[in-house]
């Protein structure tokens, strides 16, 4: 787990995207919070909300948050309620649903699909309570966030793509131009170019997280135009469905869902939140819980899924040898790197912060379709 | 002895208030009796969603939250039924003036009180023309407005839809449009100023209706048109006014909760309060001050669903307790034309 609240806060809000007086507001926030951490609360008295994007059955990602909170409560059997709401829309409807839980008393709250400002007007306005936003990109006082270095096992996949694709011509089913897509398709692209430099990325975005029949729309579409390798950012199957159906390979995000296409499935970025929500909740009850900001490690909390069974055993131990290499402290996001104009993005020698990857909001050259 | 059933040409107003409370009373035993059939301990259920909406600051702030657009949309059928029309279209409408209050505050610089009128204004104005061709339609070739204003539901709703995941959309929150900047100041917690501007405007209208010559002639032309025009009563202009002030309520309901609580244009920011509105109406029975007790307490049902659902029940079960309120309350409106008498012999 790579804790980055030991960075300094100039250094890290130098990184951020932020405005001078924002950083310079939330900075200040900041301090306060350290000095007055949430009183200690007993097990038994403590009540911890979770709301999910999807439903838990999604096989996806609301799937891997439950089986975080199922740890929680595990871990924490005498916990007096867990609170879990299941497809929290980003609208006025995901503000109603946290302050519901605030009304009934929660002491720590998870938004386990960052819902931005709608769930930022609750954290407002409930300074006793901890809450932590999973992708969220907002420091309050009682507000931290934590997100998955997944850009990691993509380039370990990208790897992958890169030899087994006989087009060069890889596919991206994209939900919205945001910094996972940015990350996720520019790793996927620069892993695949270690090993053909001439491939691309053609990416189609679907404006959904889950709409299977638009991805399937997506998927078809990218094999027509040559691609052989899909990859995407779905919490279902529906594209790895079009790849088996074509014949051709797919990797897929959140769960090892390798039964919907078992000759087509080459591996997947495979989350885990069990520790982490373990280790918060922990600290929330002892009373030494802070807003912190937290991109769990390749290998603590995200990594590539076991190799699919038609995947050649060269390619899966070429792709391993670069994932060992990165466990390791290697890190293939080094300059230079150029985004999609040819600007230098990235100047030669230097390697790209964790928290950089995460606010990645530009395409490297080579990948199409995001428009940034 | 025998017994006849009699139908009366009209119930009294106890009569139908006595309809509505045992409807709403015989859907929560039903609801109670669902609960139950799952697994579920009702009483501590209802005990959880009293104290989390009733006897909770934060509860009560969401109840305003929600009562105000649900209160606007019900203000807006509710002045249609006073001239005999319906307007189904409270929804389109409501998305319309969120479009154009989005629309004023995105991209027309201004200060923010001036920015705030504009909007206004603008919700208004845009309710009003969405429901302007069903309007025109109706007062000049007698189509009903109840198809015409419900298939513009849809438009509406997937214009805002493009728009917010299209042309406006932000780029970091995707599926929204940016923050608007202007924002209606708040006075309680959650609850901003549209809250007392809501309910002036259905006392306004309510006292307008019962005092003035106008409402007369309004309501007259609503109960009997052809009366009306036998009167000399301009009955299609009052036509065309009343809908467009329905249009234009239920436009400024849109504007409110973008200004007020969402801040932000998106798909389905208008969470179907223009259909939940039709419900508000049809239990206030047409009256526009009943209207603000419909609104609330169909804001509490709103909000209990919210409450369930974090005691593990689905969404789809409010939304079937809202259906059995409606289709119960419209059994008991029409039972409560009929008295049972006995026949003397």
């Amino acid at each position: 787990m790579i804790d980055i609240r030991n960075l300094s806060r100039r250094g890290f809000l130098n990184m951020t995207a932020a405005g001078g007086a924002a950083a310079l507001m939330s900075g200040t926030l900041a301090r306060q919070a350290f000095a007055a951490p949430l009183a200690a609360v007993k097990e038994e008295d403590a009540i911890i909300g979770f709301g999910h994007v999807g439903p838990v059955t999604d096989e996806g990602w609301t799937w891997a948050h439950h089986q975080g909170v199922l740890a929680v409560k595990e871990k924490y059997p005498k916990l007096k309620k867990i609170l879990e709401v299941e497809n929290v829309p980003y609208s006025a409807d995901a503000t109603r649903t946290y302050r519901q839980f605030v009304s009934e008393g929660a002491n720590m709250i998870f938004d386990t699909s960052s819902t931005g400002d709608f769930l930022h007007d609750v954290v407002k306005r409930s300074p006793k309570v901890a809450f932590m936003e999973c992708d969220g990109r907002t420091d309050m006082p009682n507000l931290g966030w934590y997100y998955l270095a997944h850009w990691y096992p993509t380039y370990v996949i990208g790897v992958a793509a890169g030899m087994m694709s006989k087009t060069g011509k890889l596919g991206y089913v994209a939900s919205f131009p945001v910094p996972s897509v940015f990350s996720g398709t520019n790793a996927f692209l620069m892993g695949a170019r270690s090993v053909n430099p001439k491939a691309t990325l053609q990416t189609i975005v679907i404006n959904s997280w889950f709409d299977p029949q638009a991805a399937a729309q997506a998927g078809t579409a990218l094999i027509d135009n040559g691609c052989d390798f899909l990859f995407g950012i779905m919490d279902e199957a529906a594209y790895l469905q079009v790849a088996e159906k074509r014949g051709v390979w797919a990797a897929m995000w959140n769960t090892d869902i390798r039964r919907y296409g078992p000759n087509s499935y080459v591996s997947s970025v495979v989350i885990d939140f069990k520790d982490f929500y373990v280790d918060q909740v922990g600290q929330r009850l002892a009373g030494k819980w802070s807003p912190s900001q937290t991109i769990l490690a390749m290998g603590k909390g995200v990594d590539r899924d076991k190799w699919g069974e038609k995947v050649p055993a060269e390619v899966a131990k070429a792709a391993d040898a670069v994932r060992d290499k990165i466990l390791g402290g290697w890190s293939p996001f080094t300059g230079e790197i150029k985004d999609a104009k040819g600007n230098v993005k990235v100047p030669a020698g230097k390697t790209m912060s964790e928290v950089e990857l995460y606010h990645w909001d530009w395409s490297i050259e080579g990948v199409s379709g995001l428009s940034a | 002895m025998a017994y006849r059933i009699q139908r009366l040409p009209s119930s009294t107003p106890l009569i139908a208030f006595a309809a509505r409370v045992i409807a709403v009373v015989l859907a929560l035993l039903v609801t109670a009796l669902i609960l139950v059939i799952t697994g579920h301990n009702p009483f501590e259920l209802a005990g959880e969603v009293l104290s989390s909406s009733l006897f909770d600051s934060f509860g009560l702030q969401d109840l305003g939250v929600i009562f105000m657009p649900l209160m606007l949309t019900g203000l807006s059928v509710a002045i249609g039924q006073q001239i005999g029309a319906w307007n189904i279209g409270a929804e389109g409408q409501f998305y319309a003036g969120a479009f154009a209050a989005t629309a004023i505050g995105l991209f027309i610089p201004a200060p923010d009180w001036l920015s705030l009128i504009l909007m206004g204004v603008g919700g208004f104005a845009a309710g009003a023309i969405w429901i302007l061709v069903p309007t025109l339609a109706k007062a000049y070739a007698d189509v009903s407005e109840l198809i015409s204003t419900l298939l513009l539901n849809f438009v509406a709703a997937l214009l805002v839809y493009y728009v917010a995941t299209g042309p406006w959309h932000d780029r970091m929150t995707n599926s929204a449009t940016p923050k608007v900047a202007a924002e209606i100041p708040e006075f309680w917690g959650a609850i901003h100023w549209g809250f007392p501007i809501a309910i002036l405007i259905a006392i306004v209208l309510a006292l307008v209706l019962s005092n003035t010559k106008w409402g007369y002639e309004v309501r007259l032309s609503g109960s009997n048109p052809s009366a009306a025009k036998y009167a000399g009563i301009p009955v299609r202009r009052h036509l065309i006014m009343v809908m467009l002030l329905s249009g234009a309520i239920a436009g400024f309901a849109g504007m409110l909760e973008v200004a007020g609580t969402v801040h932000r244009l998106q798909g389905g920011i208008s969470n179907n309060y223009g259909y939940i509105g039709i419900m508000v109406a049809v239990l206030a029975r047409g009256s526009l001050i009943g209207v603000i007790f419909t609104g609330a307490f169909m804001a509490f049902i709103q909000n209990s669903g919210i409450i369930l659902q974090t005691q593990g029940l689905t969404t789809s079960a409010v939304l079937a307790m809202t259906g059995l309120i409606l289709f119960l309350t419209a059994i008991g409106e029409e039972l409560s034309y009929y008295r049972i008498t006995r026949d003397k012999v």
